[in-house]
């Protein structure tokens, strides 16, 4: 509704936007394909940051550690895929974005840990580094230097994510969503997740009983920043097919109110991830058809989560009664 | 108030109570924990809303929604867990959440204060911050608070809990001024002795019902003991026995605990702790009061772990467990039952069942390799709910649920389950109704028979002497005397206290 009297605004129909929206989101095959796999890296930060959330400990910078993740793999790739058999290869891209990702987290937890010192705050700091880390690496150490833009080499498409089989969507989807159930088992059922909830609901208590607390909240954010550098060499092993300097997909900034729509529920993230990538995939269509700037697609985006945090205000001013 | 009822998840806290308030009266409600006093007052003070009856104000149907509504009214509660906030000053609270423009007029507030304060002769010092205020300066900033928005209507919630007998005195005081000026005061109380000496009226709940009303003629023509026997009768269906005597003394001379010139710090970084040395032998329970809570519940983390010392040794069973750590501590068989209940005891909002394996969680059965097992989890649960009779719905119940004296017992339970071999607690039975302060000591004295060390870290001079069989004093940090129980006297241990040495 919102969204239509902005787009009537600006002298576009919305009936025809809207439309135009879904038939191109979900009712084409290459739709509902390109949401599916641009849902991935949503997947992937997002049991991340269930893990981190469930115990209280803010990760804000994803986008940092999915960048170093990514470029690590655009990095490396390249030249380890000759020297390793494929399987060992692609395990050993995978081990480097989630190390990639764990590194780059590894300061700010121990400073939350050791001092207290607010990862809300350390986290989106070292994010922007890593962004202009990487962005001085790719126009020079790892540059390559026969292509014009700057970039790392293009991994041959014999080397990149196989596909599973009989679809056009490469095998990262089981495992993002074998990792974002996994993470939600682990909250809900084993000795860790219930050390993570407890520190969430009462940290004194945690402490007062002896749990560990400094080393929960370093395990907590080494296990979201690793998955954030998980999906960051995901992206460029199976899409991209190389890093570029500017690039910057900023998926955090859609995973973390996702998880917290979910309600630190794994299952309902999978819908979720599903719509807000459909909403960015269709918007992108549209656009081109429209001439409706793709930015609005964040608007829609914008007015979506404020729709769904308002509903859950009612609902629960509602509960009370 | 007409017929209200209130139902929690699980728990009907109020059913069809009436109650009426009159100008110029101080009006008590007694009952034991959980018997719905507190949940009958959040409602008229708009934390909570009825599910059925209603609530007329000066002839008026009201409708109160939240807690601005019921100020507007003219009714205003003291929680017995305050509600100010630290870092601002008491000027600042005061006027909070009724700031009129975009700049706040401190000194007009300040000369209103002033006014107030000396009309009920209630001091606080306006430019102080909340969190440099003494317990009875807090309940004062809170009382003043409500005055301050002119309200004819107090609602204090067991105000004495925390105060001295002096405060306590200065409070009341402070009550009965209010009543000269025409305001209404509603005492929620379980002390029978305090709703006695200042009330008007007295409202007896029992199990979310109205039991009996008392009105001041009634009382005035009973004598003392006839009034409290005949209220005790309402209140708990039949008049306690008289209180047991001390544990007989079944305990042999090995130590369970000795703490060797053990020092520790406080959290402001000062000597906290002064060279404690004594020991708790094996089904001895050696209680230990002072006046200084910062003293108090630093012996009883250094005990348990939470709180490293500085110099000095704890030897636990011949072994030196001085470097161990919380977790190590429990391992040994060490259980702290701290009294801060809801803020490190247990998680409020998390179920019974998550909260039984609060320390035990990664012992079997309740985890294999790291995978915790909900059956057993949930079995221990059920188990514990019924050995120590805690009312709850069921282990899925979440803490929260339950009434203050049910989470007490909950807390204690689950450190008692395993047979430890070494318990310290800190004030078990503060702010507890009489039924449960006697359960809870006597299953600290059934305990001790079975041969663990109990350390009873208390400040209720009635639980000291009749629970232990020795008794130390906490003065300035370092003890100040140690004595059997028989050779203890009040005066001794009031002057000890105090820190004067005959």
């Amino acid at each position: 509704m919102t969204g239509s009297i902005i787009l009537l605004a600006i002298g576009k129909n919305p009936l025809i936007y809207f439309g135009l929206l879904f038939t191109r989101g979900m009712g084409s095959s290459l739709g509902v394909i390109e949401s599916i796999i641009k849902m991935i890296p949503l997947l992937i930060i997002s049991s991340g940051l269930l893990a981190c959330f469930s115990a209280g400990l803010w990760n804000i910078g994803t986008d940092g550690q999915f960048l170093i993740g990514a470029m690590l793999a655009g990095w490396a790739a390249p030249w380890i895929s000759n020297a390793l058999p494929y399987p060992a290869y692609l395990i050993t891209i995978a081990l480097l974005g989630i190390l990639g990702g764990m590194a780059w987290i590894l300061l700010p937890a121990v400073l939350k840990a050791r001092y207290d010192i607010n990862e809300i705050i350390t986290t989106l700091m070292m994010s922007w580094v890593a962004v202009n880390l990487v962005t001085w690496l790719v126009k020079g150490p790892i540059n390559d230097l026969s292509t014009v833009p700057a970039q790392t080499p293009l991994i041959p498409s014999a080397y990149r994510l196989p596909m599973i089989p009989f679809t056009r969507i490469h095998v990262g989807l089981i495992i993002g969503i074998a990792t974002l159930l996994g993470i939600h088992w682990i909250i809900r059922k084993t000795t860790l997740g219930y050390q993570f909830r407890v520190m969430l609901m009462n940290k004194k208590a945690a402490m007062h009983a002896g749990m560990s607390v400094p080393h929960l909240t370093v395990y907590g954010l080494l296990i979201s920043g690793g998955l954030a550098g998980l999906a960051g060499a995901g992206d460029v092993l199976a899409v991209k097919g190389l890093f570029q300097g500017n690039w910057n997909p900023q998926y955090g900034m859609t995973a973390i109110p996702l998880v917290f729509l979910a309600r630190l529920n794994g299952w309902a993230v999978i819908p979720l991830a599903f719509f807000f990538s459909f909403l960015a995939i269709g918007g992108e269509f549209v656009a081109r058809d429209l001439g409706v700037p793709v930015f609005f697609v964040h608007v829609l985006e914008g007015l979506t989560l404020l729709f769904f945090a308002a509903s859950e205000y009612f609902e629960k001013k509602w509960m009370h009664r | 108030m007409i017929g209200i009822t209130k139902n929690f998840p699980g728990v009907v806290a109020n059913q069809n109570v009436d109650f009426d308030l009159y100008p110029s009266e101080i009006h008590s409600i007694l009952g034991e924990n959980g018997a719905g006093k507190t949940t009958l007052m959040k409602i008229l003070a708009g934390m909570h809303q009825p599910d059925a009856g209603k609530i007329i104000v000066r002839d008026r149907k009201v409708k109160i929604r939240s807690p601005q509504d019921s100020l507007r009214l003219g009714i205003g509660m003291v929680y017995q867990h305050f509600a100010l906030i630290p870092n601002l000053t008491v000027i600042e609270n005061l006027i909070l959440g009724f700031e009129d423009g975009l700049f706040l007029n401190l000194k007009k507030a300040e000369q209103r204060l002033q006014k107030i304060s000396a009309a009920y002769g209630l001091f606080v010092d306006p430019e102080k911050k909340i969190q440099d205020l003494s317990i009875s300066e807090r309940q004062r900033t809170e009382i003043l608070k409500i005055l301050f928005h002119e309200s004819d209507v107090l609602i204090l919630d067991e105000p004495t809990s925390m105060l001295s007998p002096v405060e306590t005195e200065d409070l009341f005081d402070t009550l009965k001024s209010l009543r000269k000026a025409g305001k209404s005061v509603v005492l929620i109380t379980h002390n029978l002795g305090e709703a006695l000496s200042v009330s008007d009226r007295i409202t007896i709940m029992r199990s979310g019902k109205n039991a009996a009303e008392l009105s001041g003629d009634i009382l005035m023509n009973m004598d003392a003991k006839t009034a409290s026997n005949r209220i005790l009768n309402v209140m708990f269906g039949d008049i306690p026995e008289p209180r047991a005597r001390v544990a007989g003394k079944v305990f042999t001379d090995e130590p369970v605990l000795e703490l060797k010139r053990v020092e520790a710090l406080n959290n402001q970084g000062v000597l906290g702790l002064k060279r404690i040395s004594f020991s708790i032998a094996k089904g001895e329970i050696v209680g230990v009061t002072g006046a200084d809570s910062e003293g108090r519940r630093l012996l009883a983390e250094v005990i348990g772990g939470q709180k490293r010392t500085t110099a000095g040794k704890l030897v636990y069973r011949g072994r030196n467990i001085t470097l161990t750590n919380i977790a190590q501590r429990f391992e040994l068989g060490i259980r702290y039952v701290t009294d801060e209940r809801m803020r490190e005891g247990c998680v409020l909002d998390m179920a019974l069942s998550e909260n039984a394996i609060l320390q035990s969680y990664y012992r079997r059965p309740f985890s294999r390799f790291g995978i915790l097992n909900q059956v057993s989890v949930q079995s221990f649960t059920d188990d514990l709910i019924s050995r120590f009779g805690i009312r709850a719905t069921g282990p899925n119940a979440r803490v929260s649920t339950l009434s203050g004296g049910n989470i007490q017992k909950f807390i204690l339970a689950r450190s008692l389950s395993d047979e430890p071999d070494l318990i310290v607690c800190s004030n078990p039975t503060y702010g507890l109704d009489a039924t449960t302060v006697r359960l809870i000591q006597q299953l600290l004295k059934e305990e001790s028979r079975q041969g663990a060390a109990v350390l009873l870290i208390t400040t209720d001079m009635d639980e000291l002497f009749s629970c232990s069989n020795r008794i130390g004093v906490l003065f300035d940090g370092a003890i100040s005397g140690f004595m059997d129980r028989n050779d203890a006297t009040a005066e001794k241990v009031g002057k000890l206290m105090l820190g004067i040495h005959e």
